[in-house]
């Protein structure tokens, strides 16, 4: 009985997410240094803590989330054959940024044609987590990942860490091939 | 027979949008961490966070605040170390701070509450107030539990009996979510 209301919840909260999710689709990108050899980067270090200040008081400097952002890049960096070593020894230093700010979304307002049947406009809070790796030896950037969504649900705390995972994993998907 | 059904549903309605409108509270906490371990407590030292609100860092927030939260650990059984040399078991900061929000009006045809004839869509900004609190192990300097309340500040600021009204709730509220019972 207990793991069946437990697997009601878990799909109720997926359901929940995914129509969440519909309103404001993720948008993910990233970029690459013209030219760069990726291959040859083997291993990486975090960069030393930083104030995180996200523009949202609730996730200013909240160790939940940076802990959850930061164990999902290193399960997935781990797959792609990149060794977590010291900060002397590392290939890459990897930083992390995250952003909060309100959008307002008037796209499904359109009188002019009379298509609208069920008209609203929308407001939602939008995050972007962002993934930089810089060149250990020159400093340079060499790949910057992002991931933009939506962050309505963050005072749900199993919300937001299904959020985390999903952009992370988007955003790592990304990194071009090491083969 | 529908409409008076409608009737009570309005309402009902109403009263869950205007209810999550006034204050919003949750928090997020460390999994599989025995919150029953727990005797001593302790302010720590003020956060430099940014955007800090003047309006809401003065001794009249800090006096009824810290008061409420003082009373909030003291009934789930913490005591406050009174040394200087004892480490506690948690540490407890608080930051909070004014932000403007936006927000639209839903140009909603459909029950003809638009603004104007062309039900142009309009925006809102107010000023929300939000506090922190976070629970950090004293020992470990991790954090291990984060509450915080959200409530538009127009026409709170300015009336010292609703603004320490709104003080006590949203701290008995976070309290409520933090897991170690009366």
């Amino acid at each position: 009985m207990r793991l069946f209301t437990r697997t009601l919840r878990t799909a109720f909260a997926t359901a929940a997410a995914f129509w969440i999710s519909a309103c404001a689709p993720v948008h993910v990108n990233s970029s690459l240094e013209r030219g760069m050899d990726f291959t040859r980067y083997a291993s990486y270090t975090w960069a030393a803590d930083e104030d995180f200040n996200t523009g949202d008081p609730r996730l200013d400097n909240n160790e939940f989330f940076q802990n959850r952002l930061r164990s999902d890049v290193e399960r997935v960096l781990a797959t792609h054959g990149f060794e977590k070593t010291t900060p002397t020894t590392a290939d890459l230093v990897i930083h992390y940024h995250a952003n909060a700010s309100q959008k307002i979304d008037v796209n499904e307002l359109d009188y002019q044609y009379g298509y609208c049947e069920d008209c609203h406009s929308s407001i939602y809070d939008a995050g972007t987590i962002t993934l930089d790796m810089v060149d250990a030896s020159t400093h340079k950037l060499v790949w910057r990942g992002w991931s933009e969504g939506s962050l309505d649900g963050i005072d749900n705390q199993a919300t937001i860490e299904a959020r985390v995972d999903e952009a992370i994993a988007k955003i790592l998907r990304q990194l071009p091939p090491r083969l | 027979m529908l409409r008076i059904l409608r009737l009570p549903l309005l309402a009902v309605l109403g009263f869950t949008v205007s209810a999550c409108a006034t204050m919003n509270v949750s928090s997020h906490v460390e999994q599989g961490l025995d919150f029953g371990r727990f005797q001593t407590w302790q302010w720590a030292p003020a956060d430099a966070l940014p955007a800090s609100d003047a309006r809401m860092d003065n001794p009249f927030f800090q006096d009824h605040f810290q008061g409420a939260v003082e009373r909030e650990l003291s009934v789930r059984g913490l005591t406050q170390t009174v040394s200087e040399g004892d480490v506690p078991d948690l540490l407890v900061h608080y930051h909070a701070n004014i932000a403007p929000r936006i927000n639209v009006n839903h140009g909603d045809q459909t029950t003809g509450a638009c603004y104007d004839e062309n039900c142009n869509v309009r925006v809102f900004e107010n000023e929300v107030g939000t506090i922190i609190i976070d629970v950090v192990d004293g020992h470990t300097n991790r954090l291990i539990w984060r509450g915080w309340a959200q409530n538009p500040v127009e026409g709170v600021l300015d009336h010292p009996q609703k603004f320490q009204d709104r003080i006590q709730t949203a701290v008995k509220r976070m309290f409520e979510r933090f897991p170690r019972s009366i």
